[in-house]
């Protein structure tokens, strides 16, 4: 008996509970900062933000709000804390800012510009507003359902941006880089070893870059579209489901070609990979389809 | 970048930016003396570039790849080099690209790294042990009207310094990724250089080895920024 109230006393101790909400009103950012675990936002229909954690030891989740910012905070008494998963409730007009280092970030449902940077997590966005950008370095970056100036970036991992509209750019090293069911009228994405696809329209006067070193580079084009196309590449191929001006190219060399009114500039570079131009509906287009079904099953 | 002109001086000084953003940029940067650098700096690359003289080739290559590609000399129409001299994109040599590269990279990206407040960089991406507690100073800067591949090689060094003399403080495994990542981009430079070797006059390799070469400075101020100031 003894024993279990003692071993009780210490579960308290050891573990606490932490469940805050602080009113909000419109213009205030959410600022939060956690060294390891996970942070997850939602969306809810409440001017109010709620944070929901457990923590062990000497660990604390601080929130403080002044008038522009609500700031969470995960603290270790002695160093970085151990590993917190905080649960934020934030209404959808609310920036955010999160910040981590071994920390998972979750977000969904917001309609407001987003930041997020973390070294060693994934880091998956549902939404988004404005300036969106997301960063981690070992960790995959995907971004579904945002609109406006889009930036992802990894180090180590794949960077998949879907169902988002705007400006995108798009970075990794070591990763795929995967533009699905977007619409954006300026596209840059880069990475050295991985491949690159994008699936969305080409729109009249926009840019779009997509350059690898070691990968392919798949690229939808659909009939009516108005582009000058550069190719480039050292060692790779070039393959087109559809009849271009030029159907070849030699080693090291490149070449331009023209569709229609040439209005959108198109560069596809890829040093020792394949560049593939696709057409919608076509059996790539729906094997990348079914694909795109797996990932969202997946989720 | 420390604010949100910085990514659109390019756009700016193309004509690209609408009536309201050029007004809006051109009251910012009275106040801004770090996008004003910057801008002048983008200036004076499109000034050398436009300096350089398009050169003819020798002798006409069309006829010999469109026998190798099987095109007829008639299709000539679809390569349209004459609108490329036309509305070129900007081409620079390498030395060009890797001092514009490291002017904004220096300049843009460094800058506003060393000079972030206090405030701010608790709000930047952390460090893989906990929060900077105050701006690092890096010897990183260089001239880029000086010899470009030196001024590459001693903003390498110098990121790679600060990177070991943080090595101890930072999570194995991101040291590890990290590392990994730049000898990948280390194998595509040697890859493009060696090409380039063979083919000194081709565009895309210096273009494609410049842009690799950014890539890897990139990087590694993005390391070099993970590690605490003790």
């Amino acid at each position: 008996m003894l024993l279990a109230l003692v071993t009780g006393a210490l579960a308290l101790v050891a573990t606490q509970q932490t469940d805050t909400s602080v009113a909000v009103s419109r213009g205030q950012r959410l600022e939060v900062n956690a060294f390891g675990g996970g942070i997850t936002v939602s969306a809810w229909n409440r001017n109010a933000v709620r944070v929901e954690a457990n923590t062990s030891g000497p660990d604390r989740v601080e929130i403080s709000s002044t008038a522009t910012t609500v700031s969470v905070r995960t603290q270790g008494r002695h160093g970085p804390p151990s590993e917190i998963e905080l649960k934020i409730s934030a209404p959808p007009w609310m920036a955010l800012s999160l910040a981590g280092v071994h920390t998972n970030v979750k977000v969904q449902g917001c309609q407001a510009p987003v930041s997020v940077e973390t070294v060693e997590g994934e880091v998956e966005v549902g939404g988004g507003n404005g300036l969106v950008s997301l960063r981690s370095v070992q960790g995959s970056v995907s971004l579904q359902g945002a609109k406006g100036r889009i930036s992802v970036n990894s180090v180590n991992e794949d960077v998949e941006v879907t169902k988002s509209t705007g400006d995108i750019m798009a970075e990794t090293v070591n990763g795929e880089i995967t533009l699905d069911l977007v619409d954006a009228t300026t596209v840059d994405a880069s990475t050295v070893n991985g491949d690159i696809s994008y699936n969305g329209p080409v729109r009249n006067g926009g840019r779009y870059s997509f350059t690898t070193h070691n990968g392919d580079i798949t690229l939808t084009v659909a009939d009516g579209t108005n582009a000058s196309v550069a190719v480039s590449t050292f060692n790779g191929e070039f393959e087109s489901e559809f009849p271009v001006p030029l159907s070849g190219m030699r080693k090291g060399k490149g070449f331009n070609f023209t569709l229609g009114t040439g209005s959108a500039q198109v560069t596809l570079e890829s040093f020792q990979g394949t560049i593939q131009l696709i057409r919608p509906g076509s059996e790539r287009d729906r094997e990348r389809e079914r694909e795109r079904h797996h990932r969202d099953e997946d989720h | 970048m420390s604010d949100q002109w910085m990514n659109r001086l390019s756009e700016y000084l193309d004509g690209e930016l609408t009536d309201g953003e050029r007004i809006a940029l051109e009251a910012h940067l009275p106040g801004c003396a770090e996008c004003s650098r910057v801008l002048d700096d983008l200036r004076q690359v499109v000034a050398r570039a436009r300096m350089l003289e398009n050169e003819a080739p020798d002798h006409d290559l069309w006829p010999g790849i469109a026998q190798r590609i099987g095109a007829t000399v008639g299709e000539t129409r679809t390569v349209d080099l004459g609108s490329r001299r036309a509305a070129p994109r900007w081409s620079f040599s390498l030395p060009q690209l890797a001092a514009a590269g490291i002017a904004l990279v220096t300049l843009s990206g460094g800058a506003v790294w060393l000079l972030r407040s206090p405030e701010q960089q608790n709000l930047a991406p952390p460090s893989a042990i906990g929060p900077s507690a105050s701006p690092r100073a890096i010897n990183a800067t260089v001239n880029p009207r000086g010899n470009a591949t030196q001024s590459y090689a001693a903003a390498v060094a110098d990121l790679e310094r600060v990177l070991a003399s943080g090595r101890g403080q930072l999570d194995t495994t991101t040291i590890r990724v990290i590392e990994q990542n730049l000898a990948a981009i280390d194998r595509a430079i040697a890859q493009a250089q060696r090409a380039l070797d063979a083919d000194p006059a081709n565009l895309y390799l210096n273009t494609h080895l410049a842009e690799t070469m950014r890539r890897k400075l990139d990087l590694l101020r993005q390391a070099a920024a993970l590690v605490p100031v003790t």
